[in-house]
């Protein structure tokens, strides 16, 4: 509660552009939030309405328990990280760092203790006098995390903070990011559109898109139990394949063929007898075989793709290509392959709301995401 | 890039052509006021000075209070600079860093300024100055020039290259406004400021109209109305002397200019006229 | 507690509401009593009839403006005014155009030195140019007239000539202005991208094409602003070779309408005129204006930046 940040019906538009519809979630006391989506989703600026630095159309926030819309963003204690890092170019790295104490009366003693922690964390010791110029692009983040933590502020804003780091960098800096939200313990939020950086360093992840909350969990339930199908295709790497199916007396109808689903799911679908359903399977919850077998459905080759650790086989059935990921190689263009889907992984959405059907409450969570390598 | 290397020489040549037009006067200028008036006469075509005589500057200032109307000059055109500089500035970051009512029509208002011909003003202008007591004085030259509305676009167009999360990270440190001006604004936007700041000062130097107007008397007269004192259509006698005040009046622009024109085209550029 | 926010709230409130109006208060004041009101009044004197000397001033209607309209002086100083008009846009916008697209995409050295010379002469009194142009083209002693005499070739008596006076005073008032100019239209055209040109380079079209069909639609805002204040302030600008040299003459010869305006009201005293004319060549340079903003803030085309 101490530190929470709340959002009531909050809404944000330019003119008569909505950008943010009515949020409506809390981020708990020293929790690391993730905002993700597509780019336009919104989750910059509802960082930048926490920062003050965008004003509320709509709707309260509150921090702290109190409300905030009207409170301008320095006197909201929050340290924010800036996807261009926002070094001040004239300044070294420790009149950066430094500036903000420096301009509030607090003690030298206190400012230099401050620096040094920051710097020795960082690991900018020798840098402190360098102006940002001079820095290489890992360092002048380094530099800008440092600003904002000797702040030590309640609250933690970061806005895609890693997007200008190569892949190697990003990394290590997703750790260091980690290391210094456990030591601090501030509310951290932190926008990206990168899901690979949301699952390792979320305590949960708020995904957003046009401007609407589609999912609010941990990265877990978010990968394994999507709310909806935005969720379930935006997240993972290749997409969820979603496609149209029937449901009848127990049994999946693709295409022409038919597969049985078993009892648990059966009873979950029983609104949906006779009638379309969404059926969702993860690329990597596909098993491919060249023989045919009970529960299998057949399919041919489209295409490979090799990516290196796995290749992702597109299938073609009926009128749909599904995707399915395969340690080995061992298909070829225009082969007949036989598809099994994995029991414990299959998801069902609503084709009218798209949310999902729900998932039987014997099945237990596999709490190992497979993280995909970027493509 | 490669662009067909044939036409090259033929517009070097011409370019060097047409600037030794531009500048042959400034340098005729020099030559002439350090020549006696006897070798202006007898060799009206070169330049260089057979003997280098100060004579003509010596006449200057025995003839004219010389001192007393570059000093006038020198007042007028450091207090205009000073003032316009300071008041574009704050203007301009109220232009750029405030989201307010009115914005836009006050911009254009300001900025169309920079179209009204001087005669739509001389008249009231000069009414003022003159019941304010100020008519033939420095000051009255002075007061009407204490904000520019081509200083404000300038430092507008030089703030709004400095990216906005630099404001935003001061806002967030709960910065007061005159700070951010001082420690972030300012220092990023010195080259604009500096070169603005020249282009003032020569302009102020240079102006012509304004003082002609309400300066009577020689004491108070600035480089430009001095000069003026010489000149005739058939060209008077002391031309060579004449020629002293003219280096006089532009030693000290080409001076600013030569040593600054690094920032001062830079400025130029990048203000990217819209 | 909830005191302390709004008043905090409040106060902030009232500083970010008021702020900006205060950093703009020192320019408004200022171009305010010596821009806006002054303009206002002088439309306010065209209506009457004022020597501005005595105490009384006369309504007198629009009849300043048929008196204007009714002199000859004025139609001759009009035309005059629109010859100074075409000889300055030859100078001062074609001659840079063409000279800023030859620096920026023809040539590959002294670009530096061709800016910094060729933008010199704006940072000299206008008064200093005057002066030594006078005695430069002086037609009996100037070496301009000496070097042609060489030649056979005299130096019209240009001062005293109608039409040559006017070429002659364009030049000097260009001397000064076409740097500037020139300035603009390199900003402009430099940030041209190099990729479009280099384009049409590899399709082997001629510069001369790639200049009309490339360059000028490119920076076209630029262009129309150079055009505006080659009107706007160029005829302001040939103010002070016209009082320095010339007075007008002869017979109101190289007078333009700038400088009848002043003549109206510093030499003849008529006030009422004076504005009337002023008022005149205002509402020209608004109608250019509105052109201006019309096109350039809008943007005809999208230029890089």
């Amino acid at each position: 509660m101490m530190n929470e940040i709340r959002f009531e019906k909050v809404k944000k538009s330019y003119g008569k552009v909505e950008v943010v519809k009515s949020l409506d979630f809390s981020i708990r006391d020293g929790e690391r939030l993730i905002l993700l989506g597509p780019s336009g989703c919104g989750k910059s600026t509802t960082l930048r309405m926490i920062a003050g630095l965008e004003s509320i159309t709509e709707g309260r926030l509150y921090m702290g328990g109190r409300e905030v819309n009207d409170v301008p963003s320095g006197q909201r204690d929050v340290a924010m990280v800036f996807q261009n890092y926002a070094l001040y170019p004239h300044m070294t790295v420790k009149q950066n760092i430094t500036y903000a104490l420096r301009t509030q009366k607090m003690t030298k003693d206190e400012i230099e203790k401050r620096l040094k922690d920051a710097l020795q964390m960082l690991g900018l010791e020798k840098l402190e006098n360098r102006l940002p110029k001079d820095l290489s692009g890992g360092q002048r983040q380094r530099v800008a995390l440092a600003r904002a933590v000797v702040k030590q502020s309640p609250y933690f804003l970061l806005d895609e903070p890693l997007s200008n780091l190569d892949a190697q960098l990003r990394g290590t800096a997703r750790k260091e990011l980690v290391r210094i939200h456990e030591k601090f313990k501030q509310t951290m939020v932190y926008v990206t559109h990168d899901q690979i950086e949301a699952m390792t360093i979320g305590d949960r992840i708020a995904l957003l898109n046009n401007g609407i909350l589609q999912m609010l969990d941990t990265p877990e339930n978010v990968y394994h139990r999507p709310a909806n199908i935005f969720t379930a295709t935006f997240i993972g790497s290749p997409a969820m394949n979603v496609h149209d199916v029937r449901f009848i007396d127990g049994q999946l109808q693709i295409d022409e063929q038919f597969f049985g689903i078993g009892n648990e799911w059966s009873l979950l679908l029983k609104n949906y007898r006779n009638k379309q359903v969404k059926f969702g399977v993860r690329p990597e919850h596909i098993h491919l075989s060249t023989e045919m077998s009970e529960g299998r459905i057949c399919g041919v080759v489209n295409t490979i793709e090799n990516l290196g650790a796995q290749y992702a086989v597109y299938v073609q059935i009926g009128s749909k290509e599904w995707i399915a990921l395969s340690p080995h190689r061992g298909f070829s263009k225009g082969q007949r392959v036989y598809l099994e889907f994995d029991y414990n992984n299959y998801h069902f959405f609503d084709p009218e709301t798209t949310n999902t059907v729900g998932y039987p409450s014997t099945l237990n969570l596999n709490s190992k995401i497979p993280l995909k390598v970027e493509v | 890039m490669k662009i067909n290397k044939r036409w090259e020489i033929p517009w070097h040549i011409i370019f060097f052509i047409f600037i030794l037009v531009l500048l042959y006067p400034i340098f005729y200028a020099l030559g002439f006021s350090l020549k006696s008036l006897q070798d202006a006469y007898n060799s009206p075509l070169s330049i260089i000075p057979k003997n280098i005589t100060f004579e003509n500057f010596n006449q200057l200032f025995t003839s004219l209070p010389a001192l007393k109307i570059t000093w006038n000059t020198f007042v007028i055109a450091s207090v205009v600079t000073i003032f316009k500089i300071i008041t574009s500035f704050l203007a301009a970051y109220a232009f750029v860093y405030f989201i307010f009512k009115g914005k836009n029509v006050i911009y254009f208002f300001l900025i169309s300024t920079i179209f009204l011909p001087f005669t739509i003003t001389m008249i009231p202008n000069y009414l003022i100055i003159s019941s304010l007591g100020l008519a033939d004085s420095v000051w009255g030259v002075i007061l009407p020039q204490l904000a520019d509305a081509m200083g404000i676009f300038l430092l507008t167009q030089a703030m709004r290259s400095i990216p906005v999360s630099l404001i935003e990270v001061a806002r967030l440190d709960n910065m007061e406004h005159w700070r951010i001006m001082k420690d972030i604004v300012l220092p990023l936007v010195r080259p604009a400021v500096t070169s603005t700041s020249i282009w003032f000062f020569i302009m102020a130097w240079n102006e012509y109209v304004w003082p002609v107007l309400i300066l009577k008397t020689v004491d108070n007269y600035t480089l430009p109305l001095a000069l003026q004192m010489y000149i005739s259509s058939e060209g008077g006698t002391n031309f060579t002397v004449a020629m002293a005040v003219s280096v006089i009046t532009m030693i000290i622009p080409l001076t600013l200019y030569l040593t600054f024109q690094k920032y001062i085209i830079g400025t130029f550029v990048s203000s990217g006229i819209k | 507690m909830t005191t302390t926010i709004l008043s905090i709230k409040n106060k902030e409130g009232r500083i970010q509401k008021i702020a900006p109006y205060a950093l703009l208060l020192p320019s408004l004041i200022v171009l305010g009593f010596f821009m806006f009101w002054p303009f206002l009044y002088t439309i306010y004197l065209s209506f009457f009839d004022w020597n501005m000397v005595s105490t009384t001033k006369e309504f007198v209607g629009f009849e300043n403006y048929i008196d204007v309209l009714k002199d000859p002086v004025t139609w001759k100083v009009m035309g005059n005014t629109m010859l100074y008009i075409v000889l300055l846009l030859a100078v001062n916008f074609v001659v840079p155009y063409i000279f800023a697209y030859v620096v920026e995409f023809v040539l590959q050295r002294m670009k530096g030195f061709y800016k910094s010379a060729f933008f010199l002469p704006a940072f000299i009194s206008l008064v200093v140019g005057s002066i030594l142009f006078t005695w430069i083209l002086n037609p009996v002693s100037g070496p301009v007239a000496i070097i042609a005499g060489w030649f056979n070739i005299t130096i019209p008596i240009w001062s005293k000539l109608d039409g040559w006076v006017i070429v002659v005073i364009t030049l000097i008032t260009s001397w000064k202005i076409w740097g500037y100019h020139f300035i603009l239209l390199f900003a402009s055209i430099s940030g041209i991208s190099k990729e479009v040109i280099e384009a049409a380079r590899l399709d082997n079209i001629p510069l001369w094409r790639i200049f009309f069909r490339i360059v000028v639609p490119m920076s076209s805002s630029t262009g129309i602003y150079v055009f505006i204040i080659t009107i706007v302030q160029g005829l302001q600008f040939a103010f002070t070779p016209i009082k320095v040299i010339t007075q007008g003459g002869p017979n109101y010869a190289s007078s333009n309408v700038i400088y009848q305006a002043f003549h109206e009201a510093f030499v003849l005293y008529r006030t009422g005129h004076s504005a009337a004319l002023s008022t005149i060549t205002m509402i020209i340079f608004i109608f250019l204006l509105i052109v201006e903003f019309k096109f350039v803030e809008r943007r005809i085309y999208y230029e890089n930046k």
